[in-house]
């Protein structure tokens, strides 16, 4: 019951499945979780900021033994009562101390015989010799055993009743007296004394799993073979949380982190995902033919920018397979991966054959989407095997060769981080794109632009960590300008990470801030040269700041009065044009 | 249909057969009222002869139980079942499987034949319609291969009748 109320998120699904997203409501649906934090009622805890402070603790085992004896203590403790009742009522009440405390202080009656806890323990009968319920046989009252009530039972048929039910189960935490009208409960302390050591041990590993599964404010670490739970503060915020093992998982659906996405566009995605894996399978090739040889190429970095082997050398984008120079910023070009032209904007065209046109899309549409998420998903973990390698080997030699202490080297760490970070969220920002409706022109807009700045900032960044490292890693010796590469590196993790940042920002406010101008300008330190142009016919709407200039003067931001969006084709068109340049459609 | 599961099964343990002893003893000096066992020599299976009671709507009726113990019984529950022609009642199926908590998930050992056979004879009177219960052929469709009714997964609906 327990598990199901902690999905709030993911349990929607079912709901909004056909509805899509109208306006922020579905959106937005975690704004409350978010700005909120404290308007929650739970045990102890005293959340009132959040985001800075860390929202959760990550449990080793001997911390969850620490923590679930020390809750049994207070209980024991409060109550007056033993500490294996404690336990029982503890266990019955979802660890949950004042759930506890209320029932018990409302109505201790009902709460012990809910339980089985009796109020007078009945003693063994004195008589000499007694016949156990279960084998019938007599035996001198010394080798009987009995719960609170009283009911004799010799120490083989105990050792087989509590044997059969640790076999059978966690259910052996609530076991009772064998007698059918009994009802008393059997606690740990008979356990102890009345069991092998085997069983023992299967039942303290039960009661350890229920401290953690039986709790609504802890969960186990959905990575394989990981031991850690992590206890969250609920209401306390962003749900993404990170292991001690080093998995990022969301609490609260337990997939992968997922933020600024939320749960239930993520749960929409994954099950979309296995309806279509079919028709994806081919997506997941890891070759492509060159758009310019047609031999395969087969992408084993992680950028999206690819040079086909020699002779051919030819440089493309390994998502369109366009041209790179048409988006990397030599040419002032734009970087329009993550858009999705839905229509080929030739001229207006009628609405039926736009419908037609959009039901041949839907699989394009969702191929476009998917490929990127994919994309950036196994970017991630090629990211992850790369910053793993620099931390164990090459930063090493790189100190070696360049003459520099390790300790300088750290930015190359911070960029590779980042990476890793931002390649896990321009991903799920791909399946909030998906989802994000066709009609919402604005919001589009203003979530594609930030979207592709965040975009080339880290493909910027990714190919600088990647390409231009290998070079200081090959050299033989200390090379003269590897001072001017810390500064690269270091002002390109800086930029992307602001990118990233107002990205986020923006999903998780449901991009409220469009139509307002508001939205913190990202610093243009080697600035994106992306507008949101079409490459046939825009020009650059807007100067754009030079690579090289370190001047950090601020880059235009979405709305500053200079663009005005097409309500047909979302165009950003300048302020001085009445028609759009796109599709020529009326202002 | 269900011989061969017991067949399979494995001999009786030390303590089940004492056990058994016990209660086979006690139930020559104290039957339960309305049964009767023809004893045999075979200690693992019992079959037991059911008169409906007086003033019921089984009165006078006469039907077989079958009790099958396991090699751990009593901490295992025995397998009872009807013999062909079980009693029509809502929560027995035609092929003589019954539906009730104290045969599977609410065994314990401190019950015995003579308490599993006041249970279902009071389950038989306090019936009021005699009819199969609702999904009958679906259930008994999907035993076919002579499956223990201990291997269902019972949901118990009512305990009233
Ligand atoms: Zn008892
Ligand atoms: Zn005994
Ligand atoms: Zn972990
Ligand atoms: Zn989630
Ligand atoms: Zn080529
Ligand atoms: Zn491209
Ligand atoms: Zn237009």
């Amino acid at each position: 019951m327990g598990s199901e109320e902690d999905m709030h998120d993911a349990n929607d699904v079912q709901s909004v499945e056909d509805d899509f997203y109208t306006g922020e409501t579905g959106m937005g649906s975690e704004d409350d979780d978010y700005n909120f934090g404290d308007n929650y009622s739970d045990d102890s805890e005293d959340v009132t900021s959040h985001r800075q402070q860390q929202n959760y603790t990550i449990l080793s085992e001997a911390d969850i033994r620490q923590h679930q004896g020390e809750n049994i203590n207070r209980v024991s403790t409060v109550l007056s009562i033993p500490r294996y009742a404690a336990c029982i009522l503890l266990r019955h009440y979802n660890w949950s101390i004042s759930r506890v405390h209320d029932e018990w202080f409302a109505d201790e009656e009902h709460v012990r015989k809910a339980v089985g806890l009796l109020e007078r323990t009945v003693e063994l009968s004195n008589a000499r010799e007694l016949t156990c319920g279960i084998c019938f046989e007599n035996y001198p009252c010394g080798r009987m055993s009995s719960a609170s009530c009283g009911h004799p039972f010799c120490g083989a048929c105990w050792r087989g009743y509590i044997s059969t039910s640790v076999s059978d189960g966690p259910g052996c935490l609530m076991l009772r007296c064998p007698d059918p009208s009994c009802g008393a409960a059997v606690g740990q302390n008979m356990i102890d004394v009345l069991t092998t050591s085997e069983d023992k041990e299967k039942y303290s590993r039960y009661l350890l799993r229920s401290y953690v599964e039986d709790n609504r404010k802890i969960k186990w670490c959905p990575a394989p073979g990981c031991e850690f739970a992590v206890e969250f503060v609920i209401g306390s915020g962003s749900y993404d949380v990170c292991c001690s093992c080093s998995y990022s998982f969301c609490w609260n659906c337990a997939e992968e982190a997922h933020r600024p996405v939320d749960c239930a566009t993520v749960a929409k995605w994954i099950l979309k995902n296995s309806a279509e894996s079919e028709n994806m399978n081919w997506i997941l090739a890891n070759s492509k033919p060159c758009p310019k040889c047609k031999r395969p190429i087969e992408k084993n970095q992680g950028c999206m920018h690819i040079t086909c082997t020699p002779p051919c050398k030819f440089e493309f984008c390994w998502l369109c397979l366009g041209p790179w120079s048409e988006h990397g910023e030599r040419t002032g070009g734009f970087y329009a991966c993550n858009r999705y032209e839905a229509a080929k904007q030739e001229g207006a065209y009628d609405e039926s054959e736009r419908r037609r046109e959009m039901a041949k899309n839907s699989l394009e549409r969702y191929t476009h989407y998917y490929e990127r998420w994919a994309t950036n998903q196994s970017s991630r973990q090629k990211a992850l095997a790369d910053l793993h390698s620099m931390q164990t080997e090459k930063l090493e030699k790189l100190s070696d060769t360049q003459s520099q202490p390790e300790s300088q080297l750290k930015f190359i760490i911070e960029a590779w981080l980042q990476i890793v970070e931002c390649r896990r969220v321009l991903k799920w920002t791909y399946a909030y794109g998906f989802y994000l409706p066709e009609h919402e022109h604005a919001k589009r807009q203003f979530f594609e632009y930030l979207q592709g700045e965040a975009e080339s900032g880290l493909e910027r960044l990714h190919q600088c960590a990647e390409k231009e490292l290998q070079v200081y890693l090959d050299a033989e010796g200390p090379m003269a300008d590897f001072n001017d590469f810390r500064t690269k590196l270091a002002g390109l993790t800086s930029v992307t990470k602001n990118y990233f940042e107002n990205l986020v920002r923006a999903l998780e406010t449901g991009l409220k801030d469009v139509g307002t101008s508001n939205n913190q300008a990202t610093c243009s330190k080697g600035s994106s040269s992306k507008s949101l142009g079409n490459k046939s016919k825009s020009g650059k709407i807007k100067a754009v700041a030079g690579s090289s200039s370190g001047s950090g003067a601020p880059s235009r931001s979405f709305d500053d009065g200079n663009l005005w969006s097409c309500d047909r084709c979302t165009y950003a068109n300048p302020r001085s044009t009445t028609t759009c340049q796109m599709c020529e459609h009326h202002k | 249909m269900t011989s061969s599961s017991a067949a399979s099964r494995k001999a009786l343990s030390k303590i089940a057969c004492n056990r058994l002893q016990k209660e086979l003893v006690e139930w020559q000096v104290n039957p339960p009222a309305g049964f009767k066992h023809k004893v045999t020599d075979n200690l693992q299976r019992w079959v037991i002869e059911v008169i409906g009671a007086p003033g019921t709507l089984y009165a006078n009726e006469k039907y077989q139980l079958q009790v099958d113990f396991p090699e751990h019984y009593p901490m295992e529950a025995p397998q009872v079942i009807f013999l062909h022609p079980a009693p029509l009642h809502p929560h027995i199926y035609s092929n003589g499987h019954i539906c009730l908590d104290i045969l599977y998930d609410s065994w314990s050992p401190a019950m015995t034949v003579s308490s599993v056979c006041i249970s279902i004879l009071s389950m038989l009177s306090s019936s009021t319609a005699k009819q199969r219960p609702p999904d009958n052929d679906r259930y008994v469709r999907n035993c076919r291969n002579g499956r223990s009714p201990k291997e269902t997964r019972w949901w118990f609906h009512d305990d009233k009748v």
